[in-house]
């Protein structure tokens, strides 16, 4: 008989001769043991996901709040032209001009802020020798893609304020220069008046309106209109068209400023 | 061999956690706008919700990872991937043109960009693996394994 069978005769027959109590005993105290690692192991799965998630939320908001206490920067635009707030809109350019381009622009959003950077000089350019008139249509259409919603709303509202004093060229400048990040906390409204104040707009009508949304109304209104005339719509590619922003317009039609020479193209071609 | 199917599976929806979780960290602006787009919470709470999401989801990962707790974490990100398919589902009910944003990206895209059928079936292989794991949790290499002493 090897060593090996013994011990496992010996295990069998320890077995075999154990009570049923202490059988009993012993399979009440493994459950047990097993019972209370259950909820260690509960206990730390519901940690780690807490953890996670309170730290996660606190983390992302000090994240997304890089705009908090700033200051505005003022960029200036050195241009004598009438500006003229026409509802929603607000009208730049000298009454020689034969050409009025519309803009249709959000503040928060991207492509426009691209817009401005790419052509604003040259529409800066012909508003002053007096070729061109701008006007710039306010739209809120990213209302709800700031974190809190609202920033669009808020910027043209703001915007159409500092027109009513004769400092919109500056605030729009400023407010597409220093743009910020969709998705994230916009500028607010204390921000707005404070930048309003640096360009000049210091009336207390300009801070109040900003802070009540004097235009907020107007604003969507002109917004829902743009937004179903069917010549400023954009088309999809599969028989679905859609208002977008920037969308620029003349003459009852939407340009293709894909083509770098539209500006010009469209001084030259002759008015009707 | 059924441990070592289950440990594949673990460690695979660990990476799938790990991965969607890490790419919406990284990108939490647009994590907001792609929750934002599925149109169904308050503006308030879905900054709340694109905060969350994507930590719950690194914590998951982080759990199935090691194994810990692999029910429990098998449960729960099987009821998250529940609310996935739901919100996802809703959008393609309504006809909203949305990105799932699962991985990254998300929010409007043109009518005729929408994956919705491809994004349902990825979400409801991954409800599987989740499955699996709640029914069979036991694997290898597991913290869970040190605890209970089996395998």
């Amino acid at each position: 008989m090897g060593g090996a069978e013994r011990n496992a005769r010996k295990r069998r027959q320890g077995q075999t001769g154990a009570t049923p109590a202490a059988r009993n005993a012993v399979a009440a105290a493994r459950g047990a043991k097993t019972d209370r690692n259950k909820i260690i192991i509960g206990v730390l799965v519901v940690l780690v996901i807490a953890g996670a998630v309170i730290g996660g939320v606190v983390y992302t908001n000090n994240k997304k709040n890089a705009t908090v206490g700033q200051t505005i920067p003022v960029h200036q635009v050195s241009l004598a032209v009438p500006v003229v707030r026409e509802d929603a809109a607000v009208v730049v350019g000298k009454d020689t001009a034969k050409v009025t381009v519309d803009v249709y622009e959000d503040f928060l959003c991207p492509v426009c802020a691209s817009f401005e950077d790419r052509y604003g000089p040259q529409l800066d350019q012909q508003l002053e020798a007096g070729t061109v008139k701008v006007r710039y249509h306010l739209v809120n259409m990213l209302a709800t893609r700031s974190d809190p919603e609202g920033y669009s709303t808020d910027s043209a509202n703001a915007a159409l304020l500092a027109a009513d004093e004769g400092k919109f060229l500056a605030f729009h400048k400023s407010l597409f220069a220093e743009q910020p990040e969709e998705g994230a906390r916009g500028w607010t409204k204390d921000q707005l008046v404070d930048l309003g104040r640096a360009v000049g707009a210091t009336s207390p009508a300009f801070a109040d309106g900003v802070r009540t949304g004097k235009y907020d109304q107007l604003i969507t209104e002109a917004y829902q209109k743009a937004s179903t005339t069917d010549y400023l719509l954009q088309d999809l590619g599969d028989g679905r068209k859609a208002f977008g922003t920037p969308t620029i317009a003349a003459n009852g039609t939407a340009l293709d400023i894909s083509d770098p020479k539209w500006l010009d193209n469209l001084i030259a071609a002759p008015q009707g | 061999m059924l441990d070592w199917v289950g440990t594949l599976l673990r460690l695979g929806l660990a990476a799938v956690w790990l991965v969607s979780g890490w790419i919406k960290v990284s990108d939490p602006n647009q994590t907001f706008i792609a929750v934002q787009a599925y149109d169904l919470l308050p503006g308030a709470l879905v900054s709340v919700v694109a905060a969350a999401m994507p930590f719950l989801e690194l914590a998951l990962g982080l759990l199935l990872l090691v194994g810990l707790g692999t029910r429990l974490t098998a449960v729960l990100s099987g009821l998250v991937l529940l609310a996935f398919i739901g919100a996802v589902a809703q959008s393609w009910a309504r006809g909203l043109s949305i990105d799932c944003g699962c991985f990254g990206g998300g929010g409007q895209v043109a009518a005729g960009d929408t994956r919705y059928p491809q994004e349902l079936a990825r979400d409801i292989g991954f409800l599987a693996m989740a499955v699996w794991l709640a029914v069979r949790p036991r694997t290898r290499f597991s913290v869970d394994s040190r605890f209970t002493g089996t395998s």
